[in-house]
């Protein structure tokens, strides 16, 4: 076992939603991910906290296979959601994906209408079986996404005019129209203002209730706000993993401590 | 003691440039004026090409016309009289002829122009075609024999260049082809009012013409060839272009073989045409055996030559729309396909259909491979009816046609062929204002 590799045992109250074995990734001849073995739980916001290039988007990515788009990415280890190996060669990404919602860096809705945005993923998932249950399945998934009060009355407006914390928070409503279990976020608040960034805070909150929520952020004082669990990554390590009080009062590696204390990074 | 701080350099004033930003500016002035002179010569060739097509080329828009009272003598055209459209036919041009030749004498007598040309020569001012299109008139018309009509008969090419300024007495010296009594007959012609210049709707539709009769030749005919070879360049290079490029920018592994074809479709680009042309011939003609002339087969050299523009564009296109659409896609379970198709493309259509009609343009314009494939017809008949006879019977396209004007020796071709070309300039110009449109139209920014 790797000395840097910190596993954490006393906060077992709740079960595995994802679990990661030795993963292994590479760009090319870069190694990016070097054996990084992680437990995530359902229903908590998991933090991916470190410096910019240290692995935490490229793991974060693993978990909804979005690197398969990259031809020179390969991809080592284990990665089970449920028990079930995602990297089985029998898995079809695109059922993955529809099971793990993911929301960007930059908000990206589609230059269609808002309506229209939320309703992509369950009209090509077959989620609703008439007009009607597709217009609740929008109208919920806005309200899940705490912008339904902005939009109501302009749904065929284009998604592309609203302001950037309300596209982001469209985005989010977008990720979990399809019914997902796991929400990966990227950096999502990277691109707002303090209070676009506040209200998606408190979404994120909410979203915990009904999903295991993991976010990379390069906000400590976020990390710290919203997730209950952060790890701790460095040059492709996963440093330290734990409870986020435990790693931001008590960190147990020097280079955790260094990180939150502003001295690397 | 003073202990003042030594100012070796003194402190300029904002006010006054110094002699670095003074020549600075002045390099800059100088760049300035380059690029106007540039853009200024560029406008007065632009200036020059314009007057000169237009200046040369409007005349061949107007022809000169003889209008006459003509009789259609039943004895002459239907002996039998039952109105027999075969029995008509029997009767020729040669037939119709002297029926031209009573009237003009008939005119002349009318208006008291004295001349001493016998009836013959003075019908020597029609045009050869004159009698062909009455004859074409009455087989259309067979319950107008027996009556007299009022006809518009085209006039010789030396009559309607004599109109024009093209032909004058002095150089009509040596011309066997008409005389200078001739000439004052059309003078007194003039002055009565029955011979005139006007528009002439037949150059733009009507059919090419025999070296002898260019009064009686047009675009018409050639301009279908070409609109069946752009019919089956969309057909073909539209779907190709469009699949090859988007397998290639968005499912393709990026390998040396990727990289061989991506470098090929460049070169291809820049093939010369007339290479195409020697292609299509080897391939298409002598090994496939479709027809000569034909403009399916001008279509296919021109598809293929119209191809990696399409494909370049296509591309360009495709990789500007942006990765986080891809992404966003990708993101809530969509396939690749349905990312390409519901988002990328949709994105990507109006710089597709930019290169399209740029590529289409092109491809109208193009002539040297035409040439080899022998898609230089002369179709003095009537234009091609239906489709499969539009794609396989021989036939000219609009800059072959417009080669072909300027290699014939009458100097009223010449004028054909510059009235030719304002003809293909102002579909270009109508294709790219399109293109130019589409893309302001729907131009996205993100």
């Amino acid at each position: 076992m790797k000395d840097n590799v910190i596993s954490e045992t006393d906060v077992t109250t709740n079960q595995t939603k994802i679990a990661a074995r030795n993963v292994q990734v590479f760009y090319g001849d870069t190694h990016a991910i070097k054996d990084v073995s992680v437990d995530i739980q359902d229903k908590t916001v998991t933090a991916f906290i470190g410096p910019s290039g240290c692995g935490k988007s490229t793991f974060l990515r693993c978990i909804n296979r979005m690197n398969d788009t990259i031809d020179i990415c390969t991809v080592k280890g284990d990665i089970l959601i449920d028990g079930e190996d995602i990297y089985d060669s029998a898995v079809d990404p695109v059922q993955l994906r529809a099971k793990v919602g993911m929301v960007f860096q930059k908000p990206n809705p589609f230059p269609k209408s808002i309506y229209d945005n939320v309703a992509y993923g369950p009209r090509i998932h077959g989620l609703a079986r008439n007009k009607s249950e597709l217009d609740d399945i929008v109208e919920r998934a806005l309200k899940r996404g705490a912008i339904w009060n902005e939009v109501k009355d302009r749904l065929h407006a284009p998604g592309t005019g609203l302001s950037g914390g309300q596209q982001q928070r469209l985005c989010i409503a977008r990720a979990v129209a399809t019914e997902p279990e796991v929400l990966l976020m990227d950096e999502p608040c990277s691109a707002l203002d303090p209070i676009a960034t506040a209200q998606v805070e408190e979404l994120i909150d909410e979203l915990r209730q009904d999903y295991s929520v993991v976010i990379v952020t390069h906000s400590m004082q976020q990390a710290a706000r919203v997730s209950q669990k952060t790890a701790f990554f460095h040059l492709g390590n996963l440093v330290e993993f734990g409870e986020t009080d435990k790693i931001f009062t008590s960190p147990e590696d020097p280079r955790t401590e260094s990180y939150i204390t502003g001295r690397i990074g | 003691m003073t202990d003042m701080p030594n100012t070796a350099t003194p402190r300029h004033s904002l006010l006054k440039p110094d002699a670095r930003t003074v020549k600075r500016n002045r390099a800059e002035a100088r760049f300035k004026s380059y690029g106007i002179a540039a853009i200024a010569v560029g406008l007065l060739m632009l200036a020059i090409l314009l007057t000169t097509i237009i200046g040369r080329g409007v005349g061949a828009f107007q022809q000169t016309f003889l209008t006459l009272d003509v009789q259609l003598l039943e004895e002459k055209l239907d002996k039998n009289g039952n109105r027999n459209l075969d029995e008509i036919k029997k009767v020729s041009t040669f037939g119709y002829a002297p029926l031209m030749a009573a009237a003009l004498e008939v005119k002349v007598a009318e208006t008291g122009i004295t001349t001493d040309l016998k009836p013959k020569d003075m019908a020597g001012i029609l045009s050869k075609d004159a009698a062909a299109q009455l004859r074409d008139f009455v087989l259309d018309n067979p319950e107008l024999i027996g009556t007299a009509v009022e006809f518009e008969f085209l006039t010789n090419s030396r009559v309607d260049g004599y109109m024009k300024g093209r032909v004058t007495r002095e150089s009509i010296a040596n011309d066997k082809s008409i005389s200078a009594e001739q000439l004052d007959l059309v003078d007194a012609l003039v002055a009565d009012g029955a011979l005139e210049k006007r528009f002439n709707i037949d150059f733009i539709t009507g059919a090419d013409a025999s070296d002898a009769r260019p009064e009686a030749a047009g675009m018409g005919v050639s301009m279908l060839g070409s609109l069946f070879m752009m019919l089956v360049v969309l057909a073909l290079a539209l779907p190709i272009g469009v699949a090859a490029s988007i397998y290639l920018e968005e499912f393709a592994p990026k390998n040396l073989l990727t990289d061989i074809i991506e470098v090929n479709i460049s070169n291809l680009a820049a093939v010369p045409s007339i290479v195409f042309g020697i292609l299509g011939l080897a391939v298409f003609i002598n090994y496939m055996h479709l027809p000569n002339s034909a403009p399916l087969v001008g279509g296919l050299v021109l598809t293929l030559m119209t191809l990696p523009t399409i494909i370049i564009s296509t591309r360009a296109s495709l990789k500007s729309v942006p990765p986080s659409i891809r992404d966003a896609a990708l993101g809530v379970g969509a396939s690749k396909m349905q990312s390409v198709f519901h988002h990328v493309l949709p994105l990507a259509a109006p710089g597709i259909l930019t290169g399209t009609i740029i590529g289409l343009a092109q491809a109208l314009g193009e002539t040297a491979p035409l040439l080899l494939i022998g898609m230089v017809g002369f179709i003095a008949s009537n234009p091609p009816d239906g489709i499969a006879s539009g794609l396989m019977d021989p036939n000219s396209a609009m800059p072959a046609q417009i080669y072909e004007w300027a290699k014939r020796a009458d100097p009223a071709f010449y004028e054909r062929a510059w009235g030719g070309i304002i003809i293909l300039l102002v579909f270009l110009i109508t294709m790219n204002a399109i293109a130019v449109m589409l893309r302001r139209r729907f131009e996205r920014r993100w």
